[in-house]
């Protein structure tokens, strides 16, 4: 088991590294001078070529790409020509917010959708299937902004039941200044009052996040179990007698969990994807919309950041499905690591 | 005869599906006696599993319907207990051994923990309960007597870490735990090799001698059969067509059905066999094997860095003439499938060279002409074609990919089908509308499409019933005889073997351990190995039970040391 996480976890280093390689170059064969876009339309030639100098973007391609790796070897991402700041301090102030959403949108659709795939396989052919079926098809069919402004629009702003954007209510003076993350530091401080109202700036862009999941989680945990249930060995437990629901939720359900598991890992990459359109449509103070802003503003340093943010965030989770998987299918770990 | 354990009078079932009702069991009567053995003998489809689910209460109902009839087990009516009365009987009166080991346990949990699982609720049933000690200590008992002394080593495993016979045997021991009366085996050891399957029938018949069981045995093959069963039913359609003592059934067969099973059955002594012969004489073999080896390498470690080599194939040398029909006989893992990958040019050897028809194959495959030379049948037919496509599109692949003109093609295929004797009129259906001996003829002649000259067949009729079996043999003996066929034919069933070749190799880890004409293999095998396996095969007569060669058991235990060992 050890072997076969420092496996994982050496491959996965492997995958970052590749990973800004590849998006520094990217941002440097797009077409555009960064230094002009940053001095706007009214800068001499002079100062462009200052800035330019100032960047670094004067030196040759490697040697930029040196500079640039050794700086983030250190956790020196650059500044931004945006803020005027170290990309680095930008990015950790806004992750807290979307690393709480995309948190909380993974809980709920575990929550939601393994449970609906269990009910979908067992009454199988009935109305329940169906709802299920309709459910996740609604689900994977709608983009995530449709149903964010949707579901704003009529939950939030004709019903109001939740609040329309944000992440606190303004009335409420909070400093998350442990873990950034409210519902953390709220229960560690004993701010229940907090936790609450999180709770309820969470529920409506995290739903409107985890819908396109949770139809898909929903559709293969159906069939993974539907498959499972034909197989020789749960008709040899039922003959020996083991009653029914150790068989379903023990036998099958350890069984069948592989591929949605798998899914809900992939899953995470486009769930910070939609975030950026998600947290913009309830004016999340998050990542994405410090993404959105860097990128129409060609702010190079802090797209590079962002994106391996992003990176980071979909190689950690991964790496949680893999471990949980090994621990769940000794088939996973015994064969990556050889035997034994 | 005392009052029987079992007795299932008139039971007819059927199936309601979509609107439509179709009754799977007529009128079917059948019973065990107190440690009697019984065997259900039919062909897939005939009704054997359906019969075995309703005895264990498995069969789902619905769509299960049962009409009519009654099961008696133990002075109690099975099919009016009421749901809890039944599940106390599953495993604790009743227990079943299903065919395939590996497929029969979970492959997430460890062995200890299924078996302690099995304990645990059959003692809840029975309201009594033991500590987890005392369960494991039970556990380790019944291992002990399905003959697994490393108890506690096989109960920290996966069910991947233990070898096919050591699996088969944790799952007999598995349907024991709860002392049932009534053990039902469903094709035990079919799917294993043929020595360990000898091994595995020994134990059975053990544990019904010694423990009191009773054993209802289902299957198709009657060389089991007739090492296993006190009495005999015989089962087609849904419908018990014979039954009666085992002597009288394999001496004086009264139903046409059984009759017909019997004779197809490759008898693997005798006067009956047939012996192949080839009379062509060529100047130059079809398939020249000569010193091939191949090394298959696994790596390990954080890095990658341990490098472990394991030789599957381990220097062979052999010769098929044109013409031949050449048998490579072993048990799985001896390497016989990936020296037939060699052969096909899908792999290249680690060392060594083969040439097909004077051609190296290392210099040839890949090109069109050697895809017109040699071309292969798979084993199971159900997925080696492809379920969405047509006949028509199957049997095209190879004339297309050898620059056959499109607007041919339709009349070779007409012409192909005809050749297998399959109606022209299937061209347009697809894979599932046909039976599994009609698929596998769609694979021969999607295999002779392109006109080879040598067809190489691995285990092609090892997934088919045996009357289907015969059919499809005398169809590739007629085809070779016509087109001037060679094969390589590749397979663990050495009855077959017997009458389908000419010549003969057996391959052990990798090496051909002895090799000649079948008659000479057969009559006077000269390995240890080929004579061990001769002597586990189960035949139908008694005379040609007299002549296997006889194998002691340390000669045995000297060449198959591996059989039961961890790993593999």
């Amino acid at each position: 088991m050890v072997l076969y996480l420092l496996r994982r976890a050496a491959s996965l280093l492997l995958v970052l590294f590749g990973l800004a390689i590849l998006i520094f170059v990217i941002a440097r064969v797009v077409p555009g001078d960064p230094a002009r876009i940053a001095l706007g339309p009214m800068a001499t030639p002079e100062q462009v070529l200052e800035l330019r100098t100032e960047m670094g973007l004067d030196q040759p391609f490697l040697v930029q790409l040196g500079t640039y790796l050794s700086g983030l070897a250190q956790g020196d991402l650059g500044k931004s020509l945006l803020t005027s700041r170290p990309v680095m301090d930008d990015i950790l102030a806004a992750l807290p917010a979307t690393f709480e959403l995309v948190l909380f949108t993974i809980i709920l659709q575990i929550v939601i959708s393994i449970p609906l795939g269990i009910l979908a396989a067992v009454y199988r052919n009935t109305w329940i299937d169906n709802v299920t079926r309709v459910i996740s098809l609604i689900g994977v069919v709608t983009p995530g902004f449709v149903l964010a402004i949707l579901l704003q629009l009529v939950a939030a702003f004709y019903l109001g039941f939740f609040p329309i954007t944000g992440r606190l209510d303004p009335s409420i003076a909070f400093d998350a200044d442990i873990t950034g993350l409210l519902l953390v530091d709220g229960t560690l401080k004993g701010r229940w009052d907090v936790v609450a109202d999180a709770i309820r700036h969470l529920i409506l862009p995290s739903i409107a996040l985890a819908m396109a999941g949770i139809g898909q989680v929903v559709r293969i945990t159906r069939s993974a179990m539907i498959e499972v249930a034909s197989r020789d060995f749960i008709e040899a437990s039922r003959a020996y007698g083991i009653p029914e629901r150790v068989v379903r939720f023990r036998y099958m359900l350890r069984v069948a969990s592989v591929a949605p598991l798998t899914i809900l890992g992939l899953e995470f990459a486009s769930l910070i994807g939609n975030a950026f359109i998600v947290e913009f449509v309830f004016s999340w103070p998050g990542i994405a919309s410090y993404g959105v802003r860097t990128i129409l503003q060609k702010d190079l340093n802090a797209v590079i950041g962002v994106v391996l943010v992003s990176g980071v965030f979909f190689v950690i989770a991964n790496l949680v499905i893999d471990i949980v998987l090994g621990l769940l299918d000794p088939r996973h770990r015994l064969r990556e690591g050889g035997r034994k | 005869m005392s009052e029987p354990l079992l007795d299932i009078r008139n039971l007819t079932i059927g199936f309601r599906a979509y609107g439509q009702y179709r009754r799977v069991l007529h009128d079917v009567s059948l019973s065990v006696g107190q440690g009697e053995r019984v065997s259900l003998i039919g062909q897939s489809g005939s009704g054997k599993t359906v019969t075995m689910r309703t005895i264990i209460g498995t069969l789902p109902m619905p769509p299960g319907e049962v009409e009519s009839g009654s099961i008696q087990y133990d002075r109690s009516s099975l099919l009016d207990l009421n749901k809890i009365e039944r599940n106390k009987l599953k495993g604790t009166g009743i227990s079943i051994v299903l065919q395939d080991p590996m497929l029969s346990f979970n492959p997430v949990l460890t062995i200890g923990r299924q078996m302690d699982d099995i304990v645990r609720y059959g003692d809840a049933r029975l309201g009594q309960s033991r500590s987890r000690d005392a369960r494991r200590r039970h556990i380790i008992d019944t291992l002990d007597k399905v003959q697994l002394s490393d108890g506690d080593r096989i109960l920290d495993s996966y069910p991947m870490m233990l070898s096919g016979g050591m699996r088969q045997r944790v799952l007999i021991g598995m349907a024991l735990l709860n002392k049932p009366r009534l053990l039902i085996a469903d094709e035990p050891g079919t799917a294993l090799d043929v020595t360990t399957q000898d091994e595995i029938l020994a134990l059975l018949n053990r544990l019904v001698a010694q423990e009191g069981l009773s054993l209802l045995l289902i299957t198709h093959n009657l060389g089991v059969v007739r090492e296993m069963a006190d009495r005999i039913y015989v089962m087609d359609k849904g419908r018990i067509v014979e039954h009666g003592t085992r002597e009288a059934i394999f001496n004086a067969p009264q139903d046409d059905y059984t009759k017909r099973l019997m004779a197809a059955v490759p008898p693997l002594y005798g006067p009956d066999v047939v012996t192949i012969t080839n009379d062509k004489t060529a100047p130059k073999p079809a398939i020249a094997i000569e010193a091939v080896s191949k090394d298959f390498t696994s790596r390990s470690g954080i890095f990658n860095q341990h490098k472990t080599e394991h030789r599957a194939v381990d220097s062979v040398s052999i010769n098929v003439a044109q013409g031949d029909i050449f048998g490579l006989a072993g048990e799985s893992g001896s390497g016989k499938t990936t020296l037939a990958k060699m052969t096909l040019g899908l792999i290249d050897p680690t060392e060594g060279r083969i040439e097909i028809d004077g051609q190296d194959v290392g210099q040839t495959r890949g090109t069109a002409d050697f895809r017109k030379l040699i071309q292969i049948v798979y084993q199971n037919p159900g997925s080696s074609l492809n379920p969405r496509r047509t006949i028509t599109d199957q049997i095209a692949v190879p004339l297309k990919f050898t620059g056959h003109e499109s607007t041919r093609i339709k009349t070779r295929v007409c012409e192909l089908l005809e050749m297998v004797d399959l109606p022209a009129d299937m061209a347009n259906m697809y894979p599932h509308e046909l039976s599994g001996g009609q698929k596998q003829r769609v694979a021969i002649a999607r295999a002779l499409s392109v006109n080879p000259r040598i067809l190489v067949l691995d285990e092609p009729t090892s997934a088919l019933d045996v009357l289907v079996q015969s059919t499809v043999i005398d169809l590739l003996h007629r085809l070779r005889a016509e087109f001037d066929l060679t094969y390589l034919f590749i397979s663990h069933d050495l009855s077959l073997m017997r009458n389908f070749c000419n010549r003969v190799g057996v391959m052990l880890r990798g090496q051909i351990v002895e090799e000649g004409p079948v008659a000479d293999v057969f009559g006077t095998p000269q390995h240890a190995y080929t004579r061990a396996l001769l002597s586990a095969i189960p035949v139908t007569t008694d005379a040609a039970e007299a002549l296997k060669p006889k194998v002691s058991k340390e000669e045995r235990g000297a060449v198959l040391n591996r059989s039961t060992a961890i790993g593999g």
